[in-house]
């Protein structure tokens, strides 16, 4: 739809499920920054400056997200977004050759936590950065209803492959795919055949019997919610922070243990985030008595076309993974559940997750803000360590800053580094809802639940709970 | 058919349409990941007009699996 906005008549579109979930939590969140995401990366290498520029700039014409802007309409307060022309910019340049690590991450977290004028303005800001160890590359704060961490590492490796291209002869890469189009096809699944078979699918499952809410420090405060409401039988749980103040917790697993988990996955035909996610499950359910229903939130990229893998933007959408085991559940069987749930949630993904949360709750006389999930879980696999491959050994390093916000109390994102293929698992929590020595036994316990299941696949839940 | 499923899975992967046939197995051949698969079946069933069973489309490793089992439903 054409808008008039500041005298200039653009193309309008509405915002999609996933921009939408994402500005749900800068309302929980109160302050604007929680939707940033700060993103350095830098190569061991002596940068030719102009040519970065020139990379960094045709990278931004390429990916129409990256030029997007948010409008609400003053008269009917609607949201629209709209894709503004390319304008060549001329990037501001920092060298902390000289500085300390420490002193350079307080920096650019500082400059993540900058908010971004969320229905006024740019919604990215891009700094080539030199490091010290001759890592020359660039940092770039983007506004999360533009862009989402699948969108930042295809951005990333287009300016890494122009600039290659511009350098060294290498072939230039392909177009980036048009995120407007990505848009309308989103607006086009309203009122489609598909969106009936997904609510059905939905409906089927807020049917079943009330799931239960297990946190990932243990019943207390479940129990605490039913004494407050004087509900012995209270099974939701509420998990939020008000100002949304958090930090990132980073554990990298070495390359061994890593190979172990793909390894295993191979020999069953499982995938990766199956097997994390049993881990994580198999924690839940040990912190909470051997609880045998436990819900995590799934989040899916939905980026499985070639035009989605390259259209930048925001298509993330997340939902319930309920799965219910007894306790003589065998790990194989434990996996094999989950990835058939998690097909099933493929399948049903692109269903309105703000939707879906809703209507879950409502359907078992729940409160709106209620939850089942305490933990947020995605799995990026190898696209970072695929720019590594494209680097043929040139020292790649891919830091992300925080803005001093959280957009979920505990949000654990596993992701293979470019450097080694090792994984990184971050915990993104609330300072509110966690502490660092919460995440420390998580991390640990979830560790040994993994490792002990994969050399145990045919031993039970309940005895893969009691030796770890 | 399969011309038309051809088109959807070069929507997914990077593969040649030539170079798919009936044999040709999604993981292994065609280097679909699960993700992929689950939504394209998920796209297939709107192309193709037909009712999928999430238990039994699942058992399709192959191009032809998956087209009988198409041809299963729109027969029953």
């Amino acid at each position: 739809m054409l808008k008039n906005i500041g005298g200039i008549n653009y193309d309008c579109y509405p915002l999609t499920p996933a921009q939408l979930l994402n500005l749900a939590l800068i309302k929980d969140g109160a302050t604007h920054e929680v939707e940033n995401i700060g993103a350095g990366q830098y190569l061991q290498l002596d940068l030719n400056m102009a040519a970065l520029r020139e990379a960094l700039n045709r990278a931004v014409e390429r990916c129409e997200s990256m030029r997007l802007r948010l409008w609400k309409d003053p008269d009917t307060g609607e949201m629209w977004q709209y894709v503004v022309p390319y304008q060549n910019e001329y990037f501001e340049y920092y060298d902390f050759s000289g500085w300390k690590d420490e002193k350079i991450k307080d920096v650019l977290n500082k400059w993540t936590s900058q908010p971004f004028d969320t229905f006024g303005g740019k919604l990215s800001r891009i700094v080539i950065i030199t490091l010290p160890d001759g890592y020359n590359g660039f940092y770039y704060n983007v506004h999360h209803a533009c862009m989402d961490s699948s969108s930042v590492i295809a951005f990333t490796r287009d300016v890494i492959e122009i600039y290659c291209s511009l350098m060294f002869d290498m072939p230039y890469p392909k177009p980036m795919a048009s995120y407007i189009e990505s848009v309308k096809k989103d607006m086009a699944y309203e009122g489609s055949k598909k969106q009936k078979k997904d609510e059905e699918y939905w409906r089927k499952q807020y049917a079943l019997p009330e799931p239960l809410y297990t946190d990932y420090t243990g019943p207390g405060r479940l129990m605490e919610l039913r004494r407050k409401n004087n509900n012995p039988d209270q099974k939701w749980g509420l998990l939020s922070s008000a100002d949304g103040k958090g930090n990132t917790i980073t554990y990298e697993l070495d390359v061994d243990s890593t190979m172990k988990i793909m390894e295993f996955a191979k020999k069953y035909d499982l995938p990766v985030s199956a097997i994390i996610l049993h881990g994580i499950r198999t924690v839940l359910a040990k912190f909470n008595g051997g609880a045998e229903d436990v819900v995590i939130s799934d989040l899916v990229s939905r980026r499985s076309t070639l035009n989605n893998k390259k259209c930048g933007g925001v298509r993330m959408h997340c939902f319930p993974l309920r799965t219910i085991m007894p306790l003589d559940t065998t790990v194989l069987e434990s996996m094999r559940l989950i990835k058939k749930t998690q097909d099933e949630i493929f399948i049903h993904s692109e269903y309105p997750p703000l939707q879906c949360f809703g209507e879950l709750a409502q359907a078992h006389g729940a409160p709106p803000e209620a939850t089942y999930a305490s933990v947020d879980f995605t799995y990026q696999p190898g696209t970072l360590a695929a720019i590594g491959e494209t680097l043929r050994g040139i020292n790649f390093k891919s830091w992300w800053y925080s803005s001093g916000k959280q957009p979920k109390p505990m949000y654990i994102t596993a992701m293979h580094r470019p450097s080694d293929g090792g994984l990184n698992f971050y915990f993104g929590y609330q300072t509110a809802c966690a502490t660092p020595e919460e995440i420390e036994f998580l991390y640990y316990f979830t560790g040994r639940v993994l490792f002990r299941s994969i050399e145990n696949p045919d031993k039970t839940l309940q005895e893969i709970i009691d030796m770890t | 058919m399969l011309d038309k499923l051809k088109e959807l899975i070069c929507q997914y992967v990077e593969v040649n349409p030539d170079d798919i046939t009936l044999e040709s197995r999604f993981i292994e051949d065609l280097g679909f990941n699960s993700y992929d698969i689950m939504c394209m079946l998920g796209d297939a069933e709107t192309e193709f007009d037909v009712e999928i069973d999430e238990e039994e489309i699942m058992k399709c490793k192959t191009v032809g699996d998956l087209l009988d089992y198409f041809g299963g439903q729109k027969n029953g």
